[in-house]
């Protein structure tokens, strides 16, 4: 990987250097401030600061799971309950002999973890909105809980909260408690969003089927996210719970829940800074409109549509002025099919050869056969072409060989091993990846992140790792930076890397599709329709490219309706009939078949 | 979105202090008013002992306003809604103490506010003189400075308990309370209360107020053989349901318990007005009619409030009263001992017999409930007039 | 005590199967579950007692007004929050938009009409005990929108046009029907017997702002467990959670009611996320 930094990786990287410390000027001012105000010796600033960081404490965790993973997670406030609950209790010596505070701290944090997969783990299988429902009934159930276990939490009348002793007692010292939390919170979160876990999170909630084809696993990153937000959402409760000096049921309203959500979304899905200022703007707002103050439910509600409606990007969209900036009116893709090379890395001769089998695989949906008792095979440094009328079942053979639907007959295999059925994220172990017929990118991520996604399994750290930002991560996160920059360079968008996706012409999006499957260094390649949409001169271009890649000694799967690209790359060429195949062979053969002509090519 | 290092120039502190310094209060004068910190809950879900509460406050402070203030100072209430919520209520004693310092704190009149704010206002040595009645929120050692001019929640079970024991001569009874805090905690002090004056609990339980349907507790407690049922809750939606389903049961049992059991939000929700009938409800003696007739104190507040046109219809008189003594008691010591904090402690800690229209509070250094107990009856809920009812049958005055 | 689970229980049962209809009939107009359906029950309450306590009208002009309102209020949730974010239906933004919008209506309310649940007018005054009509109005209210509901969809030109859409939008569109107009419509309609739960249950619940919150949870249980859009579903699920947690409430109480209730709702969805009744859908990719 030494020679991934050519010329173009450089460029790039000082530009995103300097977009990082444009990045953290707002970071390094919210710090000052937080540091210095205990200057203003204002006590009543101060408790309302403390608010604000604890708050965000929580924020921060449940920004993974709303702003990054789009989990709709309305009832959150049960960790804080938990959390507050368990430290309050140890310390007190309710069910067992009193803990020191600090201790019964980080319980609170290690019941919220807990809970945290509790309550998460009905999302790996529930629709979204059943999803809001379980935590709200989680949050409801979790202070019912609280108000019947008196001998614990003292039922309504409540239990007092934890005194941290010196050096975080009562006054400035829990403050500075508070702030250097609320920091720590800030840093380990940016950490996971700025890692291959933090992309992943995002591609499952914006492109969720090109993150399982790019080899994520949403149940295991899903409970490590819950589990940290829970952990973060029961450390900011132990820490409540001190606040408050004394906690009742009540003081965990649903409003609570309420506020914390919003702030992240007015902060804007997938930033950190923006719910942090979300956060601080809730807490402080009805402290300084206390006219108003019966109506800040109504407001934050009414504050939320508007968001949604208008800004669905929140205050982070507004403050990124970088990608406001006007593109280059007539951009040009030129790949750069040499590339490839060290795109899959290493000798494409060395790379031994092996074939994908389908034997007689039949599909059905209902009544309909839509895949009715197909053979097909795809080897290394072949293009296979696969067309058929509309209907023919070329991207359900696609979808079938890529896992996402189970035959219901029929045998797959590789190189002779059983390909499992209907595994979608393992095909990346086999390093087989795709392209879909519409694009599937994150549109609000840059293009350089959307292709690094297609790298996902190729990182080394845990979770943990990318939390505490430890050097597996920074290598991991240098690694799939440079291949990426390698693999746009290779499509010849390498100019484009830090530009929003969504900002990008469908074209490009094509082509951004190649680079992030090409990130998997793939034994083989299957492309849903990558022409459709494309000029004349872009089509020769994607075909010399997808010719290259054969011969790098990637098999490739070609899904298409131009002809003529099929007929100027593919090696082989199936045509597809109502599920079957109606002719199969090389492309000169296919061009005089009789039968193909009339259906089909329509001569 | 990676974050650096933060580094702190030594230089800027410097700079921050010297600016803030412009900003300090001023030394009060003389002549500035004198600022009381005011807690209650005047929206929200239980809000409406609040607003009647601060009915009596506000126009015991604009009647002391209007005759020249105190020592030619005026009063300043520095009112912060809580909302009913006790994050609110934290916001606010912050505020209260450190900003506005002010001497004194009145309130907050809602359970999970008044526990929340009471150990932060003494760690900051304010003053305060408590309008509600959950017993931690006094004692001496922890709380040196809080005061309450209120009964206890033990006294008023006390009260109710002695109704049922010793008045009506009932054994059995049925204790009931909604999940909230004061609920709960109403149930578990009164109930090991009833069992020592030898009485049969026979039912006990918490139901959600939310919940719709009643009628399988009370039929439990029905079978269990009740004599009475002792409701505790807050809530006039619970509370009316349990008279609904007493009538609808044809279950005659006499109900005995909050005050809230005689409030118009009650009443409004009763199916008929009969279910209104057998009920008898927490009250205060200086706030009964007996033979139709209240006592003097209060009589001459009735008619003050009339004076002021204050609407009694749809709240309690005991509220607005207990209201106005919190503002004559915290004006009278300002008179007689100053506005500090300690100055206000040690007056009050010498507090004798002081007559008010709610109750007659007496406090010591080691006794900071100051409420008298033979002061808590129950009273009649349908005799409800201007606020006030019927003193009980079978008490003898 | 057996007569008093069954009356009470399914009487609750029936208001919460209405509300599960309402969640439906948004659902099957649009593919958007709305938190606007515990929001317009509750409000069926209030406005009830509204008009008819406080205002002194008629019953029948009363439930006609809030059946009228109730209309109002879907057609504009379904332009204020449905509509503009149905491009993006992946992205679940209608969760957000519903929510904020029915807190917002749910805070107006308890501004306005108070925090403190008030009674509702006895509409019909008939007997005491398990007759009373407290008990069979939200189950009359229930049965009329369902043999209501079966004769729209099945008799009329429009309810077949609603039964398209809900089969399939694209061809719907395709066939030329105006898809706009009727989701609109769908959504009056839907507020309609949202508002007719609330109304018919008030008596039993109150007029009070807080039943926005428990109508939207326990109307949606009976939604997620017979399977969504199936209105059969919603009024079996709804009846038996009615009579499950009053049977729960006489027998354990009322908090082990309400973990119970909840413990189910999570294990039958993990099991079946489909719902027991409904049929798994197939994915597109």
């Amino acid at each position: 990987m030494t020679d991934a930094t050519a010329s173009g990786p450089v460029r790039v990287g000082e530009r995103s250097l300097l977009g990082k410390l444009e990045g953290s000027v707002s970071w390094i001012l919210l710090g000052l401030v937080g540091l210095l105000l205990p200057l203003l010796d204002d006590s009543y600033i101060g408790v309302i600061a403390q608010r604000a960081y604890i708050y965000w404490i929580l924020s921060a965790g449940l920004n993974l799971v709303v702003g990054y993973a789009g989990q709709i997670a309305i009832g959150w406030v049960s960790m804080l309950t938990l959390g507050a609950y368990t430290t309050a209790a140890l310390t007190a010596g309710t069910a067992t002999d009193p803990w020191h505070p600090y201790l019964a701290l980080i319980a609170g944090g290690v019941i919220g973890a807990a809970a945290g997969v509790i309550v998460g783990l009905p999302a790996l299988r529930l629709r979204t909105f059943y999803f809001a429902m379980t935590t709200l009934g989680f949050a409801t159930i979790v202070t019912q809980v609280a108000l019947a276990w008196k001998s614990v939490t003292g039922g309504g009348v409540g239990t007092p909260g934890p005194v941290f002793p010196w050096p975080f007692d009562p006054g400035w010292g829990f403050y500075y408690f508070c702030f250097i939390l609320a920091a720590l919170a800030t840093w380990m979160t940016a950490n996971i969003a700025s890692s291959r876990f933090g992309r992943a999170l995002v591609a499952i909630r914006d492109a969720e089927v090109a993150a399982e084809a790019s080899g994520i696993a949403k149940p295991r990153l899903l409970i490590a996210v819950f589990l940290f937000a829970g952990a973060l959402g029961g450390v900011a409760g132990g820490l409540f719970a001190s606040l408050q000096s004394y906690i009742t049921p009540d003081a965990f309203t649903f409003e609570i829940s309420v506020l914390f959500f919003i702030a992240i979304l007015i902060g804007g899905r997938g930033s950190i800074l923006g719910p942090a200022l979300g956060t601080i703007i809730l807490t402080a707002l009805p402290e300084f409109a206390a006219p108003l103050v019966q109506w800040s439910t109504f407001l934050y509600a009414a504050l939320l549509l508007v968001i949604v409606l208008v800004i669905p990007g929140g205050i982070a969209d507004l403050l990124d002025y970088k990608n406001r900036r006007p593109l280059e009116q007539h951009r040009e893709i030129v790949p750069r099919p040499d590339l490839l090379g060290r795109v899959l890395g290493g000798d494409g001769r060395s790379r031994g050869k092996s074939t994908i089998a389908l034997r007689d695989i039949e599909l059905h949906f209902g009544g309909v056969r839509a895949i009715d008792g197909l053979d097909l095979e795809v080897r290394s440094g072949e293009v296979h072409g696969l067309i058929g009328p509309n209907g023919s079942g070329k991207t359900t053979t696609l979808n079938v060989i890529s896992g996402y639907y189970r035959p219901n007959a029929g045998q797959m295999t590789l190189d002779g091993a059983e390909l499992p059925f209907a595994l979608p994220h393992a095909r990346a172990g086999y390093r087989i990846s795709r392209t879909f017929q519409t694009p599937r990118l994150v549109g609000a991520a840059s293009v350089l992140e959307n292709v690094m996604i297609g790298g996902t399994v190729h990182g080394h750290g845990t979770f943990t790792e990318s939390i505490l930002a430890l050097p597996r991560h920074r290598r991991d996160e240098r690694h799939l930076k440079a291949a990426a920059l390698q693999a746009l360079a290779t499509v010849g968008l390498e100019s484009l890397a830090q530009v929003r996706a969504d900002r990008l012409q469908h074209s490009e999006l094509r082509f951004i599709e190649i680079a992030r499957a090409l990130m998997l260094k793939p034994a083989f390649l299957l492309l849903d329709e990558p022409a459709a949409g494309l000029s004349a001169e872009e089509i020769r271009r994607l075909g010399n490219l997808i010719k290259a890649s054969s011969r790098e000694g990637v098999g490739v799967l070609l899904v298409e309706h131009h002809a003529d690209l099929i007929f100027d790359i593919c090696d082989r060429v199936t045509v597809l009939n109502l599920g079957k195949t109606l002719a199969a062979g090389t492309p000169n053969e296919i061009r005089s078949h009789r039968e193909v002509v009339s259906a089909y090519l329509g001569a | 979105m990676s974050i650096k290092r933060r580094t702190v120039l030594t230089g800027s502190a410097a700079g921050v202090v010297s600016l803030t310094s412009g900003l300090a209060a001023p030394a009060i004068a003389q002549s500035d008013p004198i600022r009381i910190g005011y807690l209650p809950a005047l929206t929200g879900p239980s809000s409406s002992t609040g607003v009647g509460i601060n009915r009596g406050v506000q126009l015991g402070i604009d009647e002391i306003n209007a005759a020249g203030g105190i020592n030619g100072r005026k009063l300043e209430l520095i009112v912060r809604d809580t909302q009913s919520e006790p994050t609110k209520a934290v916001n606010a004693v912050a505020e209260l103490t450190q900003r506005q310092k002010v001497g004194v704190i009145f309130g907050p009149v809602n359970s999970g506010e008044a526990l929340a704010a009471t150990p932060l206002i003494a760690r900051d040595k304010v003053a305060m003189l408590h309008p509600c009645w959950v017993d931690e929120l006094i004692d001496v050692k922890k709380y040196p400075m809080s005061f309450r001019i209120a009964p206890t929640n033990t006294q008023v079970g006390g009260g109710a308990n002695y109704y049922v024991v010793d008045v009506l001569k009932l054994k059995k009874v049925a204790v009931i309370s909604d999940t909230t805090g004061y609920g709960t905690a109403s149930v578990n002090t009164y109930v090991p209360m009833l069992k020592a004056k030898g009485v049969d609990v026979v039912y006990q339980g918490h139901v959600d107020a939310a919940n719709p349907d009643l009628k399988p507790d009370m039929l439990r407690m029905q079978s269990a053989g009740a004599q009475v049922v002792m409701p505790w809750s807050v809530n006039a939606g619970f509370l009316s349901r349990i008279l609904n389903t007493r009538g609808a049961m044809g279950w005659d049992v006499p109900v005995v318990g909050q005050t809230t059991l005689g409030s118009g939000q009650t009443k409004a929700l009763l199916e008929k007005p009969e279910n209104w009938n057998k009920v008898y409800s927490n009250n205060f003696r200086n706030c009964c009619y007996v033979d139709g007739k209240l006592p003097p104190r209060a009589q001459a507040f009735v008619e003050r409030l009339k004076k002021s046109k204050i609407e009694m219809g749809d709240t309690l008189l005991w509220w607005i009263a207990l209201g106005w003594d919190g503002a004559q008691m915290m004006a009278q010591t300002f008179k007689a001992a100053g506005t500090k904090s300690d100055e206000v402690v040690a007056y009050w800690n010498k507090i004798k017999d002081w007559p008010g229209v709610y109750g007659t509070v007496t406090w010591t250094p080691e006794q900071h409930n100051g409420f008298p107990d033979r002061e808590v009856v129950m009273c009649e809920v349908n005799s409800l007039k201007d606020g006030a009812f019927n003193l009980a049958p079978g008490y003898n005055s | 005590m057996f007569a008093s689970i069954v009356s009470y229980g399914l009487a609750v049962g029936a208001v919460y199967a209405l509300i599960g209809i309402t969640y439906n009939v948004m659902f099957s107009a649009s593919r958007v579950f709305s938190f606007t359906a515990g929001m317009l029950g509750m409000l069926g309450g209030v406005l009830g007692a509204l008009f008819i306590t406080e205002w002194g009208l008629p019953t029948i002009v009363g439930l006609v007004l809030v059946l009228a309102c109730g209309a109002v209020l879907g057609i504009v949730t379904e332009i204020v929050t449905v509509r503009p974010v149905l491009k993006s239906i992946d992205q679940h933004l209608y969760v957000l938009s519903t929510l904020a919008f029915a807190l917002m209506i749910q805070q107006l309310t308890a501004i306005w009409w108070g925090t403190d649940a008030r009674p509702f007018p006895r509409l019909i005054p008939i007997g005491p005990g398990w007759l009373d009509q407290q008990f069979w109005l939200p189950m009359l209210a229930c049965a009329v929108t369902i043999v209501g509901l079966e004769l729209l969809y099945r008799k009329t030109l429009i309810g077949r046009a609603f039964l398209a859409i809900a089969e399939d939008a694209y061809a719907a569109r395709a066939l030329g029907l105006p898809e706009t107009g009727l989701r609109m419509a769908s959504y009056a309609l839907a507020g309609m017997i949202g508002a007719l739960a609330g109304f018919s249950g008030a008596e039993i619940l109150l007029a009070f702002f807080g039943n926005q919150a428990i109508l939207n949870f326990y109307g949606f249980v009976p939604v997620a467990l017979g399977g969504m859009g199936s209105n059969r579903g919603a009024v079996i699920g709804g009846l038996a959670l009615g009579v499950f947690q009053q049977a729960a409430n006489f027998l354990v109480g009322g908090i082990f009611a309400a973990v119970a209730v909840f413990a189910v709702f999570i294990v039958v969805l993990l099991l079946r996320p489909e719902g027991l009744a409904g049929a798994a859908t197939a994915r597109r990719v």
